[in-house]
Order: structure tokens, then C-alpha cells, then sequence
């Protein structure tokens, strides 16, 4: 290849990499923008990645649904609708395999259906919050000293969602930034 | 080597072995050669360095700095990727050196990796770490071949092992088998051809030479799904094919440790007949012919009796050496000696032996001492291996050690007498 062309080639190299996460960006810059934002009650705990650094994992209340249709398969992909209940948290109010295309919905994974007692159990995506290396485990111990002090299911997550696509915007403790109150 | 060779020259110039005429011509030989090799040194510095400063810029992203606002961390994901794009274009466009186009693709491909790492940090998007990897891989590949760069091909391959790896052997990965992995690794065949064909005494091709067969063999395991006990003749076969590929002439004619394929199958195919030598491992309940592990297997065999046939064709198969042929032997045991164990046993022992014995005989014939030993420690270790698992007295197990031994001694002592009276009978 002659070195024209080998820097042609590179150009178009250079740009979609630029192009990958930038996409990325939009993407989510776009759910920001215009979806809607909904409360999710959780409850954070501490793991780390090798590339991404650390980040505090999330276990959400809502990751159940009582149904009595038994199509579920783990680690299927199911559309979980929501809506505000009367304390301003999200709830179910359906589950379904085929995409809902009205209201709010977001995309989680299936983990387990017990015939039993026909509870759905699932994992919603947006479990992982990046914060600084020394606040994640502290974030992890404020959770639990907020559950103690004051009012329980007082940690939420702060998620925006628009046609199935989900954000975490931030995490907070008593209405305050996670990163903020560990801080204080 | 070379400068052990000039500093014996005066040596050799006062002792009369060689005149001071060709001292001088030898000397100005390997300067001269000297001069011609680009500065390996300068180039393994560089990559060195670039991958130094690509792995402090992840991990200084990594540590999240949660004051800055969104959009100062979004450049700061951007500008290390920019910047190592910029010195790719400049060592592209002036035409750098060797040197200036490995540590500048290096630096590339790192940052590739820490602007979307620090992307996926910024909007929490969760993810695991296989598709992650595999983006970072996709988007870095085609600097092999841009830059025509060792270090970029090295670090893809490794990154490459590891996405298999994550994805077959991960925690949660149960049912995933990594084709994608074949894929991408065809994808580095070209770049290693032209290695081979170009720079075929280089040490970097050697380099490629052991790589090669350890990714597979850390990844193969991946492609087993349930069926276990085939993963057994799987790595059986693929050894096999290592060690038939280090017996074609091209390798075979290279120095042994340059020959990865060769150690590699050969170290390879001892350790996983001597473990199939053991008495429980033939009691084996399932065997299913439908099974993605049977088909790997049967692409296994056709590829290395394939290879075999080739061989044959080409006349490189002068002497007979058990190490390629086993794979048939051993096909046929877990075909019809599975329901049978002590056939099994037997044939196992028994093939263990002989690997051993030829080793040591391929060692006399090349008289080579590395080899020689290497065929006795096959012997000791099959005997080691069966004090473990049969009631033999303690006296025969005392005398069997005493016996290999003496064996060592022997042996070693006999090639030596052989090598002196070689070299006495050279100088007559």
C-alpha cells in the first residue's frame, strides 16, 4: 500500500474511533434530554472494574412482579412498564416479552420465575454507578447509617428513561448526591 | 554472540587458528551488520514506554474525577485518543522509523481502550467486560496492518485471549462459547504470514511462534460446552496438531527454541496422556455423538491427519515418530474403550512408554542432551504417576527407581563417550 492510501485508510480509522464513543455520548445525552425521569428506591454496595475504576453496585427494591404467565427463560431480555406510585418511586405495572412501544418502559434481564408463588424476578441494567475510588465503599457505609438514623427506603437512584433506553443520572441518600453526602 | 566472537579474536589471532588479515575482515563484517539493523533497542523502549503511559492514562482515569463537571471529563475521554492519533498521522505521513510507528500505534491502542472505558464511566453504562473488549479490539485491529506494528498485533492478541476467556470461562458465561475468538484471530493470520515469510530468523516471529499455541490452549477449554469428558481428546488433538505443525520442514529446520509448536505439543501430549493414565479416568458414563464438542473434535482429527497426509506428500515423514501418530491411537480408545477401563489403562501405560523410549531414541540420533532427558523424565514421571494408584510392594517400587536411575546415568554417560569419540575421530 502506498502511503497515501495507508493515510486514507487511517483517516477513516481515526474517525470511527472517535465515532464509537461519541456515539455513545449522543445516546445517552439524548435520554438526558428528553426522557423522563423516575425514581428507583436502592440500596448500594461496592464492587470495582479493572478498566472503568470504581463504581457502586446497585440493588434495587423493584426487581420482582407478580404475574401469572410462565414464558420466562433466564437471562431473557423482558420489557418492564412503569409508573410513579403515590410516593413519587417507580413501580411495575407490567411486565411483557414483545416491546410495549406506549408509556415508560426499560429493558431488563430475567432471573428466575417461581411457579409458586408466580413471582417474576429480574434485573434492571443501570446497576452500576461510577464514583471516585476512596467514596465508593464510604457511599456503601453512608447507605447504611442513613437506613439507620431516619426513614427507611431513603436511597434512590435517579434514572432517565425514554423508549426503553435508561440513564442513571445519579444516586442519592436522603435527596442529597450520593458524592455530596459522603463527603459531609 | 557476536561481540563473544570478536572478543576472542585476539585470542584466536595470537593462538595462529586465524590470520590477523581475517580477524580484521571479520570484525568489519559484523559492524558493518551491525550498522544495517535498525535500533531494535530504540524500539522496544518506545513500545515499553507507550505502554507505560497508556496504562497510567487508564489508570488515572479510572480514578473518577466526580468534581469535574460532564462535559470537562468528556473532552479529557477524547484527548489522549486525539493526541495518539495525531502521533500515528505524523509517523505515517514522515515516514518514520520502525520504532516511531510501534510505540505510537501502542500509545493508540491504549488510549482507544481508556476514552471508552471513560465514556461508559461518565453515563454509567453498565456493561460487561467481553463487549467492552471487544469494542476496544475491533477499533485497534486494523493498526496491525496500517502500521504494519508487532506491539499492536501482540497486545490484540492478548486482548483477544481474553475476551474468549471472559466470555467462555466467566463467572455467569455458562453456554457461551467464544467463536467470535477464530474469527479475530484469522483476522491476525496475514500479518503473522508475512512475519514468517519475511523475517523468518527475526526473534519477533519466534515470539509469535509461542504465543500462537499458548492462546489456544488457554482458550480451547472455552469451546468445551458440557460434555467434559471430550475436553480431555480435544487438547489431545490440538497438541497434536502443535506438535505436527513444529515437524513441518520450515519449523523443524529452525533452532528448537524457536520452534514453540513443537515444545508446546510435546509438553502438551505428555501431560494429558499421563493424565488419562491414571485408573479413574476411563470410568466415563456419558458419551454423546451429537455435541458441539464431538464436531471440534472431528475438525481437530481431519486437520491433523490433514496436516499427516501433507507431511507424507512432501517426504517429511522419514522416520517414524510416535508424537504424530498418537492422535489417531487415542481418537480410537475413547471411541470403543470407554465402556472398557482396563483397555483403556493399558493402551494409555502402555503408549506413555513408548513416547518416552522415542524421545530418548530421537535424542541419541540428534545427539542432543536436552532431548535424551526430557524422554527420561517421561519414564519417571509414568512411574511416579503409578505409585500413586497400584498396591506395588515397596521393594519392586524401590528397585523400578533405582533402575531409571541408573538409567539416567547410564545413558547420558554412553553419549557422551559417543559425542568424545565423534569429535576425536573429527579431528583425525
Amino acid at each position: 500500500m502506498q502511503r497515501k492510501h495507508i493515510f486514507i485508510v487511517f483517516i477513516i480509522l481515526a474517525i470511527v474511533q472517535i465515532a464509537v464513543p461519541a456515539q455513545m455520548i449522543f445516546n445517552r445525552e439524548a435520554v438526558l434530554k428528553s426522557g423522563t425521569a423516575f425514581k428507583f428506591k436502592t440500596e448500594p454496595i461496592d464492587p470495582s472494574d479493572p478498566f472503568k475504576g470504581k463504581y457502586i453496585s446497585l440493588n434495587y427494591d423493584l426487581d420482582n412482579f407478580k404475574t401469572k404467565d410462565t414464558i420466562w427463560m433466564r437471562n431473557q431480555e423482558v420489557y418492564i412498564s412503569i409508573a410513579n406510585d403515590s410516593l413519587g418511586f417507580a413501580k411495575v405495572i407490567l411486565a411483557s416479552l414483545e416491546n410495549p412501544k406506549k408509556g415508560h418502559f426499560v429493558k431488563a434481564k430475567v432471573d428466575s420465575y417461581s411457579e409458586y408463588d408466580s413471582i417474576l424476578r429480574f434485573s434492571l441494567p443501570f446497576n452500576e454507578f461510577y464514583m471516585e475510588k476512596t467514596k465508593a465503599y464510604n457511599a456503601e457505609l453512608a447507605h447504611r447509617d442513613a437506613q439507620r438514623d431516619s426513614l427507611s427506603d431513603n436511597t434512590f437512584a435517579l434514572v432517565y428513561i425514554k423508549n426503553g433506553d435508561a440513564v442513571l443520572d445519579n444516586v442519592f441518600i436522603n435527596e442529597i448526591p450520593i458524592a455530596t453526602f459522603v463527603e459531609e | 554472540m557476536n561481540s563473544k566472537l570478536i572478543k576472542d579474536l585476539p585470542d584466536l589471532v595470537t593462538n595462529d587458528v586465524i590470520s590477523q588479515d581475517v580477524a580484521s575482515k571479520i570484525e568489519q563484517y559484523y559492524l558493518a551488520k551491525q550498522q544495517q539493523t535498525p535500533n531494535r533497542l530504540f524500539t522496544v523502549f518506545g513500545v515499553l514506554g507507550s505502554l507505560l503511559v497508556g496504562l497510567g492514562i487508564i489508570l488515572i482515569l479510572a480514578h473518577n474525577w466526580d468534581n469535574f463537571p460532564r462535559g470537562a471529563k468528556t473532552i479529557l475521554a477524547f484527548l489522549p485518543l486525539v493526541i495518539g492519533q495525531c502521533f500515528v498521522v505524523f509517523s505515517i505521513l514522515k515516514k518514520k522509523s520502525v520504532a516511531w510507528k510501534e510505540a505510537s500505534g501502542t500509545f493508540l491502542f491504549f488510549t482507544i481502550g481508556s476514552s471508552i472505558a471513560l465514556v461508559s464511566q461518565i453515563y454509567n453504562i453498565p456493561g460487561n467486560l467481553s463487549t467492552y473488549i471487544l469494542t476496544w479490539i475491533i477499533l485497534s485491529l486494523p493498526l496491525i496492518y496500517l502500521l504494519k506494528s508487532n506491539a499492536v498485533a501482540i497486545l490484540n492478541m492478548i486482548c483477544i485471549t481474553y475476551y474468549a476467556c471472559e466470555l467462555g470461562y466467566g463467572f455467569g458465561s455458562f453456554g457461551h462459547t467464544p467463536w467470535l475468538y477464530l474469527v479475530m484471530m484469522a483476522t491476525i493470520v496475514p500479518h503473522y504470514y508475512r512475519l514468517l515469510k519475511h523475517h523468518k530468523e527475526a526473534n519477533i516471529t519466534s515470539i509469535f511462534n509461542w504465543l500462537i499455541p499458548i492462546s489456544m490452549t488457554i482458550v480451547l477449554g472455552a469451546f468445551v460446552d458440557q460434555l467434559t469428558e471430550l475436553g480431555f481428546l480435544m487438547y489431545l488433538l490440538m497438541f497434536s496438531l502443535f506438535y505436527n505443525i513444529g515437524k513441518i520442514s520450515f519449523f523443524d529446520q529452525q533452532k528448537l527454541r524457536r520452534n514453540g509448536y513443537l515444545i508446546f505439543g510435546s509438553l502438551g501430549i505428555v501431560i494429558i496422556v499421563l493424565t488419562m493414565s491414571f485408573d479413574g479416568f476411563w470410568y466415563m458414563e456419558r458419551f454423546f455423538i451429537n455435541t458441539q464438542e464431538m464436531y471440534v473434535s472431528i475438525i481437530l482429527f481431519a486437520a491433523n491427519l490433514g496436516l499427516l497426509i501433507y507431511s507424507y506428500s512432501k517426504g517429511w515423514l522419514k522416520t517414524f515418530n510416535l508424537f504424530q501418530f498418537v492422535f489417531i491411537l487415542f481418537s480410537m480408545v475413547y471411541m470403543f474403550g470407554l465402556n472398557i477401563p482396563i483397555v483403556g489403562t493399558i493402551v494409555v501405560n502402555l503408549t506413555v512408554l513408548a513416547l518416552g523410549i522415542m524421545t530418548i531414541k530421537i535424542g541419541i540420533d540428534k545427539f542432543h542432551f536436552g532431548v535424551l532427558n526430557y524422554g527420561l523424565l517421561i519414564i519417571t514421571a509414568l512411574i511416579t504417576c503409578r505409585f500413586f494408584d497400584t498396591n506395588m510392594s515397596f521393594v519392586i517400587r524401590g528397585l523400578l527407581f533405582i533402575c531409571i536411575g541408573l538409567g539416567f546415568f547410564l545413558t547420558n554417560y554412553i553419549m557422551l563417550k559417543k559425542q568424545k569419540s565423534r569429535v576425536e575421530s573429527l579431528k583425525h
